[in-house]
């Protein structure tokens, strides 16, 4: 009897290959950082099994809004204008809370242009998971500095930066965003498990990944370099996350020094407390810490904040269970009768 | 003396935010009831409290409902503008005035009523006199005039819905008011009022109302604004009325959000449209300038989404408390790039409900923003109705494929393809699963991929073109009254409506010269407006702004020659038309163009 190797293709628990997950081919500089960020996209929502097609990817204008085209080639998306995802978002939400909704963004989209929009819809707490592709520069238009360029920085041509940066997650916990986490492009394991997490959790996960841009701001003296993050960064939790189909969940939970929180959708997202006793429910904690990795000139990454109580904004409006998009003229058009009782009151 | 029955303009001089409002109410509302053809206009300060606020009501046999040229009973309770109000007025003029405001009348020309307004509500409440005073001088105008008492109590209890206490003080202040006119003063003037037959079922309504239950009755689903005046009434009609109209279940069949700002809104409604549910947001011009880029991207990205624009005076901030039609042009082609778009016009409060459900579907059926344009007149002013009538269509959700069935049945399907010849593509919802793209404000091929080839972008822009274009037979037609031997037509829209039989009547009388009328209800032009220039020698647009809008986009599109028989008027000062200003200025421009 020969032996017959047979490839099979590894499906998720709703059977579907990872193919059905993936995009078109990219069309930004080799190397881009933002690329490891589609293909974690890929490989989280292929992991937390969410049907392709139920899926809605959002995006502004940037290098990192282009790049919707190159994952979840199955889904709906809309490829916005510059800084306003997030109001499109809310609108297409409100209407279809059922879908999941995948938002990527850059620095220039998040941090200048659009920071009120980002603001407010972290502010009404929007059920979405917002990927900010954070590199320091404007990539399109060809390097200049963004809102969130460390000071100090140095383009390979013209000045030093000397503007102080925003720091969209500490913006993110003094608004009470649910969900706030920082991630490195380079760090897969990381990045993907805290996508997984922000996935499932019912309201606003801002995810800042500081991915570098290999073309304009990747020498030396740049904090956004590969070099400099990658020595670098405090890592301030190892994340686990198991999926809530996993029969392992209630199995493996360890006592001690793990810590388990509970996400909307029954799914648990293990924290394993790296920096002594950071609790993820503390909004003082977690920006003590974003200020110390500051000071030192770090990074600090991980799940920083994190909220599951606060309603999301569909819950907030009391919507029916039925989304709005799947009802017809029976519920949506009120009745001759109803008229004539509106008039009735007018005429008093 | 002969008597003028039913036939004088009141204007009542008060100061914003004393309660004047809903005096000035109470005195519309009894004349209405009395069966008298009476309208009212609110000239109010962009203010909360203090400035003034003139209100101007209108009786008229002939139903107009322009302000009149000239005021006819003049109240004076404002200090602020006692002096150029007084001053302002024709010898002859009846002037009630308040006593109590230590402002003197020196004015010997006309029929003075000293009436100690304040002193009079102070006797009834001293804490609410200010605001009680405005009732008094309803009392002493009802008795001056001959209204008659049970209507205007009737209308005092209409004004304060349920409220007794509120009803039984102003009841009582209008009955001191009557009283002290009976007793003190002497009728020297020579304006009454008579009832007439009152026609069944009539009530008032500002037109932002009427846009506001159309939308409802339209299935409204995304509600995205931001406030503005004199939008906010819009939105806020909507909010009221939707709890009421529209749940299921004990749960809410729509979402309604306060946007940080109108970028915001015109977002939120273009994401709904996406998603597949029918967006709407109401503002003003200076949102709308602020939305042109979303707008821009509906048009390019073909996603339905309804945008109001009730009209306030611009440029800038304007005159955020006054009327005009000077957004005509910057709806039709809003944003950057080549873009034309679809506006519905109403001119009624009728029109207004109807048009505020017909703008969805239009939305859908084309697939692109639509726009309604109304203005403040329009929109925050009551205007009288006999009812609106209920939607006779369906909603027409436009070529939407929710199966997988409906999908194979379509030839060679793509998002952006003219499959029909029609320039209307077919499109899928996200969470369908049914070919999904990446939809886009970028330049894109048929099948929704990014595209920059010379012969796609000439092609799609081509195909958006005609697509719009396609729809100007299918939008409300223009109305229009001619007959035969007239030479002369006249083009107007929306709010004009409401002064057009004055002017006509005023040019008729000047020159004897008769006109026919068309007004407009919908851009793109529907072929019937085409039709009525071809069959008139001179055809006046005749508009509210200074830049000749309409006649400007008349001009653009119709054939070489027809462009000589076109004629402009175009005026204005901020104010509602008034008949003879308008009327003048046609009388004018026909002398100049020698007929």
């Amino acid at each position: 009897m020969s032996e017959k190797r047979v490839r099979t293709v590894k499906l998720n628990v709703i059977n579907e290959p990872k193919d059905s997950y993936t995009g078109g081919k990219s069309s930004l500089c080799p190397g881009c950082g933002h690329d490891q960020i589609s293909n974690v996209i890929i490989s989280a929502a292929w992991d937390n099994a969410i049907q392709p097609h139920r899926i809605a990817k959002m995006s502004g204008i940037g290098c990192s809004s282009k790049t919707p085209a190159y994952y979840l080639g199955q889904s709906h998306g809309f490829n916005t204008v510059h800084g306003r995802m997030p109001s499109v978002t809310t609108g297409a939400n409100v209407v279809n809370k059922d879908l999941t909704y995948i938002g990527v963004s850059g620095d220039g989209d998040s941090a200048s242009i659009g920071i009120g929009q980002l603001i407010h819809a972290i502010r009404r707490n929007l059920d979405m998971v917002y990927i900010v592709e954070n590199n320091g520069v404007y990539g399109l238009t060809k390097g200049q500095y963004s809102a969130t360029a460390d000071v100090g920085s140095k383009k390979k041509k013209g000045p030093v930066n000397e503007t102080q940066p925003i720091d969209l997650c500490a913006m993110a916990i003094n608004l009470g965003c649910s969900f706030v986490a920082r991630s490195f492009s380079g760090s897969k394991k990381q990045l993907t498990a805290l996508l997984k997490a922000a996935m499932s959790h019912k309201g606003f996960a801002l995810i800042d990944v500081i991915s570098p841009c290999v073309t304009f701001n990747n020498n030396d003296e740049s904090l956004r370099s590969y070099g400099y993050v990658k020595d670098n960064q405090a890592e301030l939790h190892s994340v686990g996350y198991i999926p809530h189909f996993s029969p392992l969940e209630q199995v493996e939970v360890p006592a001690g020094s793990y810590r388990d929180v509970t996400l909307h959708d029954g799914s648990t997202m293990r924290l394993e407390t790296i920096s002594e006793d950071h609790d993820i429910g503390d909004a003082v904690a977690a920006l003590s810490a974003l200020h110390k990795a500051d000071a030192n000139k770090k990074h600090v990454t991980g799940i920083l904040y994190f909220d599951g109580e606060k309603p999301a904004l569909d819950v907030d409006l009391d919507l029916h269970e039925t989304p709005l998009v799947e009802m017809g003229q029976d519920l949506l058009r009120p009745s001759p009768e109803q008229l004539e009782e509106v008039i009735a009151s007018f005429r008093g | 003396m002969d008597k003028i029955v039913n036939d004088f303009t009141i204007n009542i001089a008060t100061a914003n935010g004393t309660g004047s409002q809903s005096a000035n109410l109470i005195l519309l509302q009894t004349l209405f009831d009395m069966g008298i053809p009476v309208s009212g206009k609110n000239l109010f300060p962009s203010n909360i409290s203090g400035l003034p606020t003139w209100y101007i009501v209108r009786l008229s046999e002939q139903g107009y409902q322009a302000p009149g040229d000239r005021t006819h009973i003049q109240i004076l309770v404002n200090p602020a503008t006692w002096e150029e109000d007084l001053a302002s007025l024709e010898p002859g003029t009846v002037v009630i005035w308040n006593t109590d405001s230590k402002m003197a009348m020196e004015r010997e020309d006309v029929i003075s009523y000293p009436v100690p307004m304040t002193k009079i509500a102070r006797k009834l409440n001293a804490k609410l006199a200010r605001m009680i005073a405005n009732v008094v001088y309803v009392g002493v105008l009802a008795e001056l005039l001959g209204m008659d008492q049970d209507v205007l109590e009737n209308a005092i209890s209409k004004q304060f819905g349920g409220k007794e206490k509120a009803i039984e003080l102003n009841a009582e202040a209008a009955r001191l008011g009557r009283a002290y006119c009976a007793e003190e003063l002497t009728k020297s003037d020579s304006y009454a009022v008579e009832s007439r037959e009152v026609e069944e079922g009539g009530f008032f309504i500002e037109g932002n109302e009427a846009i506001a239950l159309g939308s409802i009755f339209g299935g409204i689903q995304m509600l995205g604004w931001y406030p503005i005046t004199p939008s906010s009434s819009v939105a806020e009609g909507i909010i009221s009325w939707l709890p009421k109209l529209r749940t299921h279940e004990g749960k809410a069949t729509y979402a309604v959000i306060q946007a940080e700002d109108e970028l915001a809104a015109a977002g939120m409604i273009i994401g709904a449209g996406w998603a597949g549910a029918r967006g709407l947001t109401a503002t003003s011009g200076p949102g709308i300038s602020l939305m042109q880029e979303f707008i821009g991207l509906a048009y390019f990205a073909e996603i339905p989404c309804v945008f109001w624009d009730v009209n306030r005076v611009g440029p800038s901030t304007g005159l955020p408390t006054r009327t005009q039609q000077g957004d005509l042009t910057m709806l039709y082609e809003s944003s950057h790039g080549d873009t034309k778009h679809i506006v519905f016009i109403p001119g009624t409060v009728e029109e207004c409900f109807e048009f505020g459900w017909k703008v969805f579907d239009a939305s859908e059926r084309y697939q692109t923003p639509v726009f309604g344009f109304s203005d403040l007149d329009l929109g925050m002013n009551k205007w009288a109705s006999r009812g609106f009538e209920y939607p006779d269509q369906e909603f027409d959700r436009g070529k939407l494929v929710l199966t997988q069935e409906q999908m194979e049945s379509i030839e060679n399907y793509g998002r952006y393809r003219d499959v029909d010849g029609d320039g209307i593509p077919y499109r899928t919802l996200p969470g369908s699963g049914l070919d999904p793209i990446l939809y886009r404000g970028t330049g894109h091929a048929e099948d929704g991929t990014y595209s920059e080839k010379p012969d796609v972008y000439y092609k799609l822009m081509q195909r958006l073109g005609r697509k719009i274009d396609g729809a100007r037979d299918y939008l409300p037609e223009p109305i229009i009254k001619e007959d035969d031997e007239i030479d002369i037509g006249v083009i107007f829209y929306g709010s004009m409506e409401n002064t057009i039989q004055e002017i006509e009547d005023i040019v008729e009388e000047k020159t004897g010269m008769k006109m026919s009328t068309c007004r407009v209800r919908a851009l793109p032009l529907h072929s019937e407006v085409e039709a009525f220039v071809e069959k008139h020698d001179k055809v006046i647009v005749l508009e509210i702004n200074r830049d000749a809008q309409l006649y400007g986009i008349i001009r653009k599109e119709y054939p070489v020659h027809l462009l000589n028989k076109l004629l402009s008027v175009a005026y204005s000062d901020g104010m509602p038309p008034r008949g003879r200003l308008y009327a003048e200025r046609i009388v004018e421009t026909l002398e100049e163009a020698e007929i």
